[in-house]
This record gives C-alpha cells, structure tokens and sequence, in this order.
C-alpha cells in the first residue's frame, strides 16, 4: 500500500465550512458554517433530508463541486494537510487513493464496457503503479474481502452480469483497493432491497474495522446511521443543528428538530390510533428563502420571536455530555423529558364486510426469444403464484416484499391492466380477474384505484394540478357541466388539505409531499373504495412521512375505504396496517393480522425482513439475521420452497424436503397462515427478532389493551 | 456613370476601423495561443473570505487577450450597424454606398424586429419557453436571423426594388451598386447586389426568394411531423409487430438514395402515372387523422362537445384535402373528381412533387425520435394513472405523452426546417424544384453556377441568405434546447 506519512490527529477535520453554488442571478448558499472532526477509525453519520447539503459536504471534502460550487469560508483538513489549498494534480492523487467515495446507484458507479476485474485493477495500477499481476491478486483479494462468491468468475464479468447488491459490493472493493484513509458513502444503500441493505450494511461496518478506516456516512435514514456508526451530526437546511455521539443525540437529543425528527419516525410503539405519529407542520425553506436567524424557526414549537429571529445561532457545547452540541439558544430552558403532547387518539374504524376476495389467482408471463417472428423457446415468468386473501371494508391490509416479489404484478392484476392466468379476483362477489380495465365498467374502475409510488412522476408536468383531477372526474362521468366538475375538485383539494389556489398550479411547483397529495385525490375523484397505494410515501423525506399517512388514514377512517398498502418498510406497515400479507417471489408465505405477524412463531423470510430493517431506537435490540445471496430471478426460480436458498431453518426440515415440494398454506392461529414446512414445535421456538426494553414493551402491552378493548 | 461604392460617404471613416478591427482580433487570437502553449492561464476566480462573499477575478494577460479579442469582434459589429443606420438616414444612392443602400431598403424589417424584441423582453416572464428563449443569448440571435428571414418575406414587395423576374438587358451580369442607364422616373434606379445573366436584380431575386423558400419549409416540416407524430406514438406505445413492421419500413424510406427518390418523383412517366398524386393522398390524410383522433379521445365523455369539434375538423379537413389532392384545370392529373366551386385553391405539379418529396424523406427520421420519446415516456407514473383510470390509448398517446415531448420536438422541428431549406435548395439545383424561373434561392445558386468563376456575386448573394437562414434556425434550436433543460 501507499507509503503515507504517519499522522495521529484527526483524519478529518472540517472547521466552519461555507459552501455557496453561483448562479447568473444570485448566489446560493447550500452549506453554511458547518465543522465535524472525524477521528481514526471513526464512523461519522451525517442525517438530514433532501436537500439540506449532506452531498454538498461531501462533494466539497472531494474538492468536487462542480463549476458553479465554491467554498466561500472555512477549511477542510484532511490529515492535517488543508484540503482547500490543493492544486488539481495534487487532489486527483489524493482522490481514490486516500479518499474514496461510494455513491448510491452502484450502476452509475461502474464502466458498463469494462470488465469489473479491469476497473478494480486500475486503481492501484494508476495510483501505486504497480504491476497488472499484483494489482489482479489485491483485486481479488479484497472481493473475497467483499464476501462475493466464486471471486474468480466476478473480476472475468462485466458489471451487467451483476445484481444490484453485487454491483454495490464492487464499487466497495473499488473503494478499498487502494486502502484510503476516509470511505465517504453517499447513501450506499438506498437503491438496494432491506435484505441486501442488512448484508451490505454489514458489511461495511465489518470492513471498516477490519481495514481501520474512518468512514463519513450519509444518510436519510436514521435507524441505518444508529447501526453504521459512531457519531452523529443532523443537517437542516445547509446547517449542522446538532452533533454528538450515537447515544447522546438519540437519547438526550437538545434540538427541537431532531426531536420533531424521531417524533416523525415510526418507532415501535407508535400507533395510528393512539399514539399517532407527528409531523413537522410547514415546508423545508428553499435554500434562497431562508428566515432570519434559526432556520428552523418557523417550523418550531419552543420558537421565541425576538430571540431566535434576532441573530445568527452558533454551535454551543453541551455540558456534561462528550462533543455534543447544538445549534439551538434555548435547548437549557426546554424540558426534553416532557411528554409529547398527544394528538387526541382517534377512535379505530370498524372492520366491515369482505370487499375483495382473491382465490388461487395466478399469473404467469410468457417471454418470447424473438418478438418478430415468435420463434425461438418461450420462457414462463410465473409473477404470482396461488395468491388467496380477504381484503376487508376500512382496513388496511399490507402487502410486503422485496422487488421481484410479484406485489406490482398484482397491483396490475387488480387494475385490470394484466388478466389472470388461473384463479379468481372478486369485487363484491363479481368476477374482474379476466376483465381488462377497457371492458370494466365505470363504477368498478372508479372504485379501485391506486397511489403512486414516486411523486415527481405521478403528475403529468404539463398539466395543471386542477386539470387533472378534472380529467380523472369526466372519465369518471362526475357531473354534468364543467363548471360541477370543478367544484368537486376543489372539495378534492380539501379533502387533501392542499389550499384551493392549487389547482391553477404546474405540478412543477408543487413539493413532493403536495404533488403525492395531489395523486391521491386523484385515486378518491371517482369515490375509490379499494386504494393500491404503492409505496406511497417511500420517496418522500421522513418529516413529510408521517403527515402523507395520517392524510392516507384519516380520509380511509371518513370513506371507509379499503386500503391495499403495498410496502417494504416494515416499520411503516406495523404503524398503520391492520393485518399483513408478506409475499416472497410470487408467493404468500405469511398472512396474518399485524400483532400475529411482527411476533413469533415467523415465515422465516418474515424473521430475516424484521432484523434487516433498521430501527431508529437505542432502546430496541435485534437478532442479527443476515441472508446469504440475492432474491432468485422469478425467471428461474428455485425447486421447492422459493425461500430455500436462503433459509437459515432448511436444516431443520427432514428429507430435504424444502428442496423438493412445495410447502402447502398452514393456519398457525385464527387467521395466522404460513407457508412452511418447518414443524410446529420448531416454530414455536422461534425467538423474538426485536426485544425491546422494559421501559417500552410496558407502553406497547398499554397499546395492545386498548386495541383489543376496540375490537 | 460609375457605380456606387460599398460603403459610400462613410466609408474613408469606417473602412480603416474595420480593417484595424480585424487585425487586432488575430493578432489577439494569435498571442492567446502562444501564451496559452507557453502555460498561462486564464485568472481564477477568487473569493472574498468575509461575510458579502464578493468575487474578484485577477486579470492574466490571457484574459487581456480575451479582451482584445471581444472588444474588436464588438467594433466590426459597431461598424457595420452605423453602415446601416447612415444609410437609412442619407438619401443619395452614392452617399449611401451598397451597404448602406441595403440596409435602408430592409427599413421595414428593421423596425418589426425592434418591435418584436422590444415587447418580447418586455413581457418574456409570461410567454413561458418562448420567453425564456430571451435569457439565452445564442437564442437571441437564433430568433433574429430567423426573424429577420420571416420579415424580409412577409414585406417582401417593400424591400425588393424590383420584380423577381423583371429584365433588363443593360444590366447583365453587372457589378453591385450599378446604376440602370437612363432609368425611368420612380423606379429604383440601381441595381444594389448587380445583375445575373438575364439581366435581372439579384438582390430582389434574394429578397423574393425568402418568401418562397419560407412558404414551402416549415409547411413540408409541419406535414412530416404530423406523419411522423402519428405513426411513432402508436408504434412505441403499443410495440410489438406493429413497431417492428413500421420501423422497418421507416428504415426503408431511410436507407433508399434521397437524390434517386427525387429524380424518380419527377421522371415524366412516373409523373404521369399519378404517383406523385396518389402518394400526397396518403401523406396528406395523416393531419386529419391526427386531430380527429386528438379531440375525439379527449371529449369522448362530453358527447356534444365532441360532435362540434369532430364536424368542424372533418368539414375544413376534407375541404382542404380534396382542394389539395384533386385539380380539375390540370388535365393531366388524375384525380379530377372534385366540383370547381368547392375547390379552394390548387397546388402546382411541380410543387406538390416538392411537398411530397421532402414530407416522404423528413417523415422517418421524425417518426423515429418520437417513438424513442415514447418508448421513455410510457413508463412513467402519469402514465400508469391514466391507464388505471381507464383513458384509452389514444388519450394517452396525445394529451398524456406528447406534450411531455415537446421540447425536443420543437428543437428538432427548427433544425428539421433548415434541413428541408437546404433540401429545397438542392432539389432546385438539380432542375427539380418549382418553375425555373422562380426566384428560390437553390435556383438561383444553380443558375450562377455556370458564370462563377467570372461573376461571383449572382450566386453568392442567395447562398449567404440560406447560409445565415440556416445558421439561425441551428442556433435557435440550440437556445430552445438550452432554455427548455432548465426549470
């Protein structure tokens, strides 16, 4: 490795650093006075939402800022040499070998006409200079350092041939080829599925002790930076609000952000009836409307007008605690022990009557070799295989999985976008599953509807907002002259909660959070009675989150909708469903309601997703379960149980069983069913994945009281 | 009598300044590039580290060159304005100069353009990606050269000095700014750019072959864009057999000579036999599909409103179709059904040959970047919305995708337009365009053509016009294409 000067202060020490982009007509500050000191072998998180300028920070410790971006004050020093003073030869020496960045979609990361084995041998080649054989053993020692099977075959692939979670292990092992001093990840993870998240994850924090390496980690997610790291610091709007370490800013937090942060956040024990999450009321400032004073202030329940408007708000040191401190003037007069005042808890709508029975449907895609000729072998995707549940009036069922898992593929199913291959789809005891949406009737289209996943896509940009909830009321034959029609959609906007003079809007001007609004009084214009909503909240920033979901229930509570939550973050499921649907490569391998699925006995798939994801409370300890391997391609699935390959209780099941037959649909309790052949006893074994500690698991049985008083 | 100078009175003052102008800007380049070798750079830019944060730029003397280099480029274009506006304040020819003689005759294209880009940037907030073209600099010369073309065709018969095929046998193949010998009273009494080898006014031929030029471009685009609009949304959005048969044939037309398309379209035999007509029935029902398909899917669900708009479209669409396809007076057409009284207008052989053409060589490569935009576009959520909702197809296709496609449609459509200019200039210069003694400027390029090597000025003064045309509709779309990335 390098021959690098021995150096014992900090690896990184960045000192009131400044960062503005100029434009042609003003310039715009998008990091403002911010320092943090990464130690040797240290794990800094860096957490806020988009765009408060965490990648700005980063890109500037890369000196990369583009030719708009400049520091304008403060400086970075990396092992004690100052970063800002380099000349462009000396950075790119440093940049690779010293310093390496991972960044979040792994594919972008990668040169698609190069083999990975070259990439990887280039970086020590160019940075050591030394020779192709020695560079091809240290690239293939560090992927077997990266866990990936069959290394040999891996360096001879190009990165196509890849996964996604093996793609993100290569630009690791790129990262670590030259052994650099500080790993920056740019959110390393958030293009990968929670099971692959949990192993890469892993990973990380393995490697980092192993080579020693400090690590910056940036991240929206905080239960993901609660497992990576050491330290922590939470951005808003271009400044560091609070920094300290792990424990004392997830316990002893004192900045009214991160608290309203993790009171948006759903954390075990949180429940859409009686312990309702609370979102941040107002908007994220745009980067040239900043207030005067704290940026937060607006948003603020301690904000003191006079004080916190008046002056520019340093860091201040926390007494008593280990480099803890906070951009707050008031975090000595707040009492951070207070409860949070409670939102009224709102009454638990009734269940009603089935709405929408699915028996053994199936479906099963055929792709053709050649498309022109039809020649060729033809290959059958089986995308839902027996698919059989209840979906009842004003519940919400969700409906969890990984990608591939086949829940889009029934969403479509559902719509009546695809028709089924074998089974039955009921509305209302009439048979759709063979009905395409053209031959559907205007009613049955109206009433199941669905939410989008990603807000920036789900509004046509050249269309006003009020335009297309108009549209979406004609199609459904709503009224009988225009000028009906648009008082409707402005009842529409209410519904939503978004201001009247909204609808002469382009979505371009609308935030992700209004635009998701917008799409869901879009999915009610035609009285929807089942919703799809699909991941309808995973795109946003956490502080939105939470006011997008309580919009969600409240409108299911008043229309008694039934709500199909399809997901994959199974904190957000335990807040608000009201049972759970866990599928896995075209099959469901659990049903049950949300208490009988978050408690053992599990599908073991079910166990690996409750350890994978990570969870935003020190309070919370969980069984670390990591799963070898990626999901197989619905293409070519595996013989037997479609979770073998990765089952960590296969043992356990004799006769190699798993292997051979598919397990049938068990009840383990009323309305508990799972797809396994492990026996009961075994089962029964099962330990819970997530223990909580005392202080906690009190206020959950409270919970669990008042939800069987309801019922 | 002599003829006039280029740049009559003024021209003792200003030619040594242009000369001077010149020298300085190579001079400068020439110093740049030797610093540049020799390691110099351009300054930095540095930033004030207290709290206005205000910028300087220490100047290098490559940024001295720089300087240099724009303030001369700046005195050319100085020089040559006061040529113009001299020459519309003086009123003798000889005082004038050619130069100035020009300029005061496009007086009126002038004073639209200052009106025009006076109440553009007045109002560019509010007339969205028209107006944000203003905001761009290389658009902004984009849209005059392109607007000064359109003024010069629109008043066409203010600026020329004389009829595009009037002759005068004194004046052959004279130099510019020679003075018609015993000129009648009124008439303009010099031929500014001189005369080709009939003896006819080049520069009223350039300025007459602006309007035609003009006249058949952009329609012959619009045409190949409907074509190519209506056939590349179905065949991205559906796929299958349908894309692969219409894609194939697409590459056909694509992969066929464009020069042996043309001779074969003009061949008398081929002529005869109707192709040309029976091709322009094909091409020419594409626009009536298009928008009886583009209301009918969005006012299905309001039944009389739908019936209003589809008969207006379907009564002014046939009327204009069969006006366009049947010519009762051409007797060697055959499609001669249509009754005179209904028939609006009619378009010469030669013409529709021209319009067919360049509609049948345009269409594939429009069809072919639509139905890219498509294949992209489909797989957005707002998409999915509007299935799930139950839209048909068509909808989709037209009100949901399409005008998600516009900016590089419209990029596209200005550099298409220049394409089919050049097109139109090749076809006149093979002898296949409109009547030969029609002032276009592909034309008139091949008619000096013969002449070149001893009288230049005939040919050069319709190339520089495509020229400049050209350049500007490149640089317009550039500006467009800049402008519509950003939001």
């Amino acid at each position: 490795m390098a021959n690098r000067e021995p150096h014992d202060g900090p690896i990184l020490e960045i000192d009131n650093l400044s960062i503005s982009f100029f434009t042609r007509m003003r310039e715009i500050p998008a990091v403002m006075d911010f320092s943090c000191t990464v130690q040797p072998g240290e794990a800094m998180g860096l957490v806020g939402e988009s765009g408060c300028g965490k990648s700005t920070v980063a890109l500037g410790v890369m000196r990369d800022l583009g030719v708009n971006g400049r520091i304008v004050g403060g400086s970075i020093t990396f092992r004690g040499r100052n970063l800002n003073a380099m000349t462009d030869e000396v950075l790119r020496e440093l940049r690779g070998s010293e310093i390496a960045m991972i960044y979040q979609e792994p594919m972008a990361s990668l040169n698609p006409a190069m083999k990975v084995g070259k990439q990887l041998m280039e970086v020590p080649m160019i940075h050591e200079k030394i020779s192709a054989r020695e560079a091809f053993e240290r690239a293939l020692e560090v992927v077997t350092d990266v866990r990936l099977p069959d290394p040999k075959r891996m360096l001879d692939s190009f990165p196509h041939q890849l996964s996604g979670g093996q793609q993100q292990r290569i630009v690791i092992a790129m990262a670590l080829m030259a052994n650099p001093s500080l790993l920056i990840l740019d959110e390393p993870t958030t293009a990968l599925d929670v099971t692959v998240e949990a192993a890469v994850v892993e990973l990380v924090k393995d490697l980092g002790k192993k080579y020693g390496t400090s690590m910056l980690f940036i991240s929206h997610n905080l239960g993901l930076v609660l497992e990576t790291c050491d330290r922590i610091c939470v951005m808003y709007s271009g400044e560091a609000v609070e920094t300290g370490s792990i424990k004392d800013v997830f316990n002893k937090m004192r900045h009214p952000y991160t608290q309203a942060l993790f009171r948006s956040i759903p954390l075990p024990g949180a429940d859409k009836n009686a312990r309702p999450l609370i979102a941040i009321p107002g908007n994220f400032p745009l980067p040239h409307e900043r207030p005067p004073g704290c940026n937060f202030g607006p948003r603020c329940d301690y904000f003191k007008t006079g004080l916190c408007d008046a002056q520019d708000i340093p860091m201040a040191a926390i007494k008593g605690h280990d480099r803890h401190s906070s951009r707050c003037l008031r975090f000595t007069e707040i009492d951070w022990l207070a409860p949070r005042a409670l939102p009224s808890g709102k009454a638990k709508g009734s269940v009603g009557n089935p709405v929408l029975k699915v028996d053994n449907l199936k479906k099963y895609y055929e792709v053709a070799a050649n498309s022109m000729f039809g020649g060729g072998d033809t290959k059958v995707v089986k995308a839902n295989e027996t698919l059989s549940f209840e979906a009842h009036e004003a519940e919400t069922l969700a409906i969890v999985g990984e990608s591939g898992c086949g829940k889009s593929t029934l969403a479509k199913v559902l719509m009546g976008l695809e028709t089924a291959t074998d089974g039955q789809v009921f509305l209302d005891n009439r048979n759709i599953e063979a009905t395409r949406i053209e031959d559907r009737d205007t009613s049955t289209v109206s009433s199941i509807q669905m939410v989008f996943q990603n807000p920036f896509d789900t509004l046509n940009p050249s269309m006003t907002v009020g335009r297309q909830i108009i549209r979406a009321l004609e199609i459904f034959r709503y009224g009988n002259s225009e000028a009906e029609r648009r008082s409707r959609m402005l009842e529409l906007l209410d519904l939503v909660k978004l201001p009247r003079a909204f609808a002469d809007r382009m979505p371009r001007q609308l935030s992700g959070g209004q635009k998701q609004r917008v799409g869901i009084a879009r999915a009610f214009a035609g009285g929807a009675r089942i919703v799809v909503a699909d991941e309808p909240v995973s795109a946003l920033d956490v502080s939105v989150q939470a006011a997008v979901t309580d919009l969600l229930m409240e409108i299911q509570r008043n229309e008694k909708t039934t709500l199909l939550f399809i997901s994959h973050d199974l904190s957000i499921v335990r807040y608000l469903s009201d049972r759970v649907m866990v599928m896995y490569l075209g099959h469901v391998v659990e049903l049950g309601d949300t208490d009988q699925v978050f408690s053992p006995p599990y599908h073991p798939y079910t166990e690996a997703l409750l350890s994978a994801v990570p969870i935003a409370d020190t309070s919370v300890e969980k069984q670390h379960i990591v799963l070898e391997g990626d999901i197989p391609s619905a293409m070519n699935p595996p013989p037997g149980c479609p979770f073998q390959t990765r089952c960590r209780w296969k043992s356990e099941v004799p006769e190699n069983l798993c292997e051979t037959r598919i397990p049938p649909m068990r009840r383990l309790a009323d309305g508990h069913e799972i797809k396994c052949h492990l026996a009961d006893d075994i089962l029964m074994r099962m330990a819970p994945v997530i223990k909580i500690s005392a202080e906690l698991h009190n206020s959950l049985s409270v919970r669990r009281q008042v939800r069987s008083r309801a019922t | 009598m002599d003829p006039m100078s280029w740049t009559g009175t003024l021209g003792p003052i200003l030619n040594p300044l242009i000369v001077a102008s010149i020298a300085v800007f190579f001079l400068a380049f020439l110093t740049q590039a030797v610093m540049i070798f020799a390691g110099m750079r351009p300054g930095e830019v540095v930033i004030t580290p207290d709290q206005n944060h205000g910028i300087s730029i220490p100047r290098s003397p490559v940024d001295y060159t720089l300087m240099a280099m724009k303030y001369a480029i700046l005195v050319f274009l100085a020089c040559i304005v006061l040529f113009f506006i001299a020459g519309v304040f003086q009123s003798d020819l000889t005082d004038q100069g050619v130069v100035g003689a020009v300029g005061a005759r496009f007086l009126p294209v002038w004073i639209a353009l200052i009106i025009t880009f006076t109440v553009s940037i007045r109002f560019k907030r509010v007339l969205g990606l028209y107006g944000k073209l203003f905001d761009s600099p290389i658009g902004m010369v984009g849209f005059f050269l392109v607007m000064f073309w359109v003024f010069t065709a629109i008043f066409a018969g203010l600026v020329a000095t004389h009829g595009p095929i009037d002759v005068i046998s004194q004046m052959r193949n004279e130099v510019p700014g020679a003075f018609i010998p015993n000129s009648n009273e009124g008439d303009f009494p010099a031929y500014l750019l001189g005369g080709d080898n009939l003896g006819r006014d080049v520069f009223s031929r350039m300025v007459h072959g602006a309007r035609e030029v003009l006249q058949i471009a952009p329609a012959a685009t619009l045409f190949a864009f409907m074509i190519g609009i209506t056939l590349g949304l179905p065949a991205g959005y559906f796929g299958g057999k349908m894309d692969t048969v219409i894609t194939f044939i697409a590459n056909l037309v694509l992969a066929f000579p464009v020069i042996l398309l043309f001779y074969l379209l003009v061949t008398p035999e081929i002529v005869l036999a109707g192709v040309p007509q029976y091709m322009s029935m094909v091409l020419f029902i594409f626009p009536i599909i298009f928008f009886v398909v583009l209301f009918n899917s969005r006012y299905h669900t309001q039944p009389t409103k739908r019936a209003i708009l589809l008969a207006v479209v379907l009564v002014t669409g046939a009327l204009c179709y069969f006006s366009l396809i049947s010519d009762r007076g051409d007797s060697d057409s055959p499609l001669r059904f249509w009754p005179e009284v209904l028939d609006i207008f009619d378009i010469p052989g030669n013409l529709l040959i021209v319009f067919v053409s360049v509609v049948f060589v345009n269409s594939p490569t429009v069809f072919r970047i639509v139905r890219g935009i498509v294949l992209d576009i489909k797989t957005r959520d707002y998409v999915a919305a509007g299935q799930t909702r139950g839209e048909g197809p068509w909808y989709i296709m037209l009100w949901e995708i399409l005008p998600n496609a516009r900016g590089p449609l419209i990029v596209d459509f200005c550099l298409r337009i220049g394409y089919t200019t050049i097109l139109l200039g090749t076809l006149g210069f093979f002898g296949l365009g409109v009547d030969p003694e029609s002032a276009n400027w592909g034309s008139t390029i091949n008619e000096g053509r013969r002449l070149l090597t001893i009288y230049p000025h005939p040919p050069l003064a319709p190339a520089l016009a495509l020229m400049t045309l050209v350049l500007g509709l490149n640089l317009l779309a550039d500006g467009l294409r800049e402008e519509s990335l950003k939001d």
